[in-house]
């Protein structure tokens, strides 16, 4: 009962003009940050973050995930329709979407993949509602040695997750929590790798670094991939199609597939690493390989489609879960996240909904209201954002540099930042190009600065013993639950893997 | 290209490593984990991990050598598409320090659709003039953001 009375609370803090026309806004411009290939969740919230900049805090925190999830559902259309995804937790949508869009059944399948994404996206929503509570009351015995060990946690699954380039992870997420050195040190007031600049005294700043990398680095990448000579040529013209809506039978054969892939989706979620890119494709084959016809997957079997869709964006929801609780970002596009409250000064953990309950339970509720605002939008803004398709990467790209350069300005209107923006995208580019994980920095640039100060408060307790970690029941779960993911981790990604193959080699 | 991007990871890595070594120590003066502690075996962890990533990649274009099939042309044209945009980046940088946000951004989109979207001037004056436009009402006027000042006022 509790819980149903702080989320009325939250939805009286929600269903206000203004917040309902952030979420509006937000929603809006998340979807279209989706469509532009190449830029996913991370990079549409890397590099709209300063917009919000003069809004309250619950605005700019309703904002920013509608963006987040807005992303999660416009990454599916050129799927659909280009066979190019929006991002790569959209990589699945198309082994059955284009193949659908290609039999004359675009229309279909494009409402198919908003309801897949109400469906994922609002049960993800009831379960943070249920669990979130829950998460934080076991969290609130959580001194530094857990931490400490979340902060590994969330880095080692992220790395495992990697796969075949794992060391090449490791090194970005040590890029990462070297980056996160740089400033005066909390314990001793010590500069770091200052040089004497002014400006590096606070410390190498997220944002021109997550705009760099998530922004201008994946920018450059599309132009060395030759994206801005390529057209839309390939588009499905979907309103050429004789029927636009999905039958009955879309519905009712794809019933249990959304509930499978929402609970799959929202439970690989959770777990700090995996993502929505893994949830998606583990759907995928799940749903394939659980079919009276797997030999329709990949030919334009709805539920090919279905699948995916609900787990992805049941996996967004998830990621909020640490995020809210434990205050441990599981991926890119929640470090941001991470980011932006604390930018409001609120640090998010197994108090902050109980110091915060307007605005925990105003995101939650926001988080309902945006889901149905995106399945509006998903489907009778289909013909705007078939024109933003059209619209040639050699026009959008410079467009993307101006808005990421200016709202690097904006934060601090610092010309340094804008600079270390540049060379953050140029780095950026050679680390998407050798196989690095811009991912793995900006989470350990996120994580870096939380973990190094639990180890010292944690050294500081247990007087310099190691001994610690095993002492504490909490410290020895956290590990038994690590090594148990390190274990399983890999296992999930060679099913995501398999799924992937089965579609390149036609089986 | 990978091997020289690694070697340059590695100088950075070896910089940073010296001096948290030299410059910051490892423990404070009443026996606390000091300023050098984290960045020591940060530093060292980079050293190490790029250390076997440089291995790995001088073993790999051994085999990669042979089976390369991208043509010179297209990778000559894959870099020099991608040297325009960033020294378009670049330029526009420089740009705003001098000239402020708004003409600035119109400069630099009429440089860069020039180039990238040759022959369509129309279509090109339209994005160059309309976007920075759009650009500065939003941040500006909209959201109260800061807008790059201009180092150089022109007379316009």
């Amino acid at each position: 009962m509790d819980i149903f009375s702080d989320l009325m609370m939250g939805l009286s803090i929600a269903i206000t003009p203004i917040n309902l026309a952030y979420l509006l806004v937000g929603a809006m411009v998340g979807m279209i940050v989706g469509v532009i290939p190449g830029f996913g969740p991370s990079a549409g919230l890397a590099i709209l973050l300063p917009l919000t900049f003069g809004m309250d805090p619950v605005g700019a925190i309703v904002m920013l995930a509608a963006i987040y999830y807005g992303a999660m559902y416009g990454g599916t259309i050129t799927s659909i329709l280009l066979n190019t995804p929006g991002e790569s937790a959209t990589v699945a949508s198309t082994f059955d979407g284009y193949p659908l869009a290609k039999q004359g059944r675009a229309g279909p399948a494009l409402v198919m993949q908003a309801v897949a994404s109400f469906v994922g996206g609002t049960v993800g929503v009831i379960l943070i509602t249920i669990l979130a509570p829950m998460f934080s009351q076991v969290s609130r015995s959580f001194g530094p040695p857990e931490y400490f060990l979340l902060a590994m946690m969330g880095m080692l699954t992220l790395i495992v997750m990697i796969g075949a380039n794992w060391k090449l992870g490791v090194i970005s997420a040590l890029i990462g929590f070297a980056l996160g050195t740089v400033g005066v040190d909390l314990e001793t007031g010590q500069s770091r790798y200052t040089f004497g600049s002014a400006e590096l005294i606070g410390g190498i700043y997220f944002i021109p670094i997550a705009i760099g990398l998530f922004g201008l680095g994946e920018l450059l990448y599309a132009f060395y991939t030759g994206m801005h000579r390529t057209g839309s040529g390939g588009l499905v013209q979907y309103d050429k199609e004789s029927r636009f809506w999905p039958t009955a039978q879309d519905f009712i054969s794809t019933r249990w597939t959304m509930v499978r892939g929402s609970i799959l989706g929202f439970v690989v979620g959770v777990i700090p690493g995996a993502g929505a890119t893994i949830a998606s494709l583990m759907a995928y084959s799940t749903e394939r390989s659980l079919s009276k016809n797997p030999e329709n997957f990949g030919k334009g079997e709805m539920a090919g489609l279905v699948a995916p869709e609900t787990a992805n964006n049941a996996a967004s929801s998830g990621a909020m879960i640490p995020l809210l609780t434990l205050g441990i970002p599981g991926s890119a596009s929640t470090a941001v996240l991470l980011a932006a409250f604390l930018l409001w000064g609120l640090r998010p953990g197994p108090l902050f909904m109980g110091q915060n309950p307007e605005l925990a339970w105003g995101l939650i509720a926001s988080m309902y209201l945006g889901n149905m605002v995106l399945l509006a939008i998903s489907i009778f803004a289909i013909p705007l954002f078939v024109q933003i398709i059209k619209v040639p990467y050699r026009i959008l790209g410079p467009c993307i540099v101006v808005i990421c350069a200016l709202g690097t300005f904006t934060v601090h209107a610092s010309f340094v930042e804008m600079w270390l923006m540049v060379a953050a995208g140029i780095v950026g580019f050679f680390m998407r190009l050798y196989g690095f994980s811009p991912a793995a920095l900006v989470l350990a640039l996120v994580l870096g600065p939380l973990a190094e100060e639990a180890l010292r408060q944690t050294m500081t307790i247990s007087r310099g013993s190691f001994g610690i970690f095993l002492d504490r029941p909490a410290s020895v779960w956290i590990i038994i639950v690590t090594i148990a993911l390190l274990i399983i981790l890999p296992l999930i990604g060679r099913i995501g893997a398999r799924a992937k193959a089965n579609k390149a080699t036609g089986h | 290209m990978r091997i020289v991007f690694l070697l340059a990871l590695l100088g950075g890595a070896v910089f940073y490593t010296y001096i948290a070594f030299t410059d910051l120590g490892f423990l404070t003066r009443t026996g606390r984990l000091g300023p050098g502690f984290f960045p020591r075996i940060v530093g060292l962890g980079i050293i190490v991990m790029t250390l076997w990533a440089i291995f790995d990649a001088l073993g790999q274009r051994r085999t990669a050598a042979a089976a390369d099939h991208v043509t010179d042309e297209l990778e000559d044209a894959r870099w020099r598409d991608f040297l325009l945009l960033v020294a378009l980046v670049i330029g526009y940088a420089v740009l705003i320090r001098l000239f402020g946000g708004w003409i600035s951004t119109i400069l630099y989109l009429g440089v860069a659709l020039s180039l990238l979207n040759p022959g369509q001037l129309k279509q090109n004056l339209l994005v160059a003039t309309l976007f920075p436009s759009g650009v500065y009402l939003l941040f500006d006027r909209v959201l109260n953001a800061n807008m790059p000042p201009a180092l150089i006022n022109l007379p316009f």
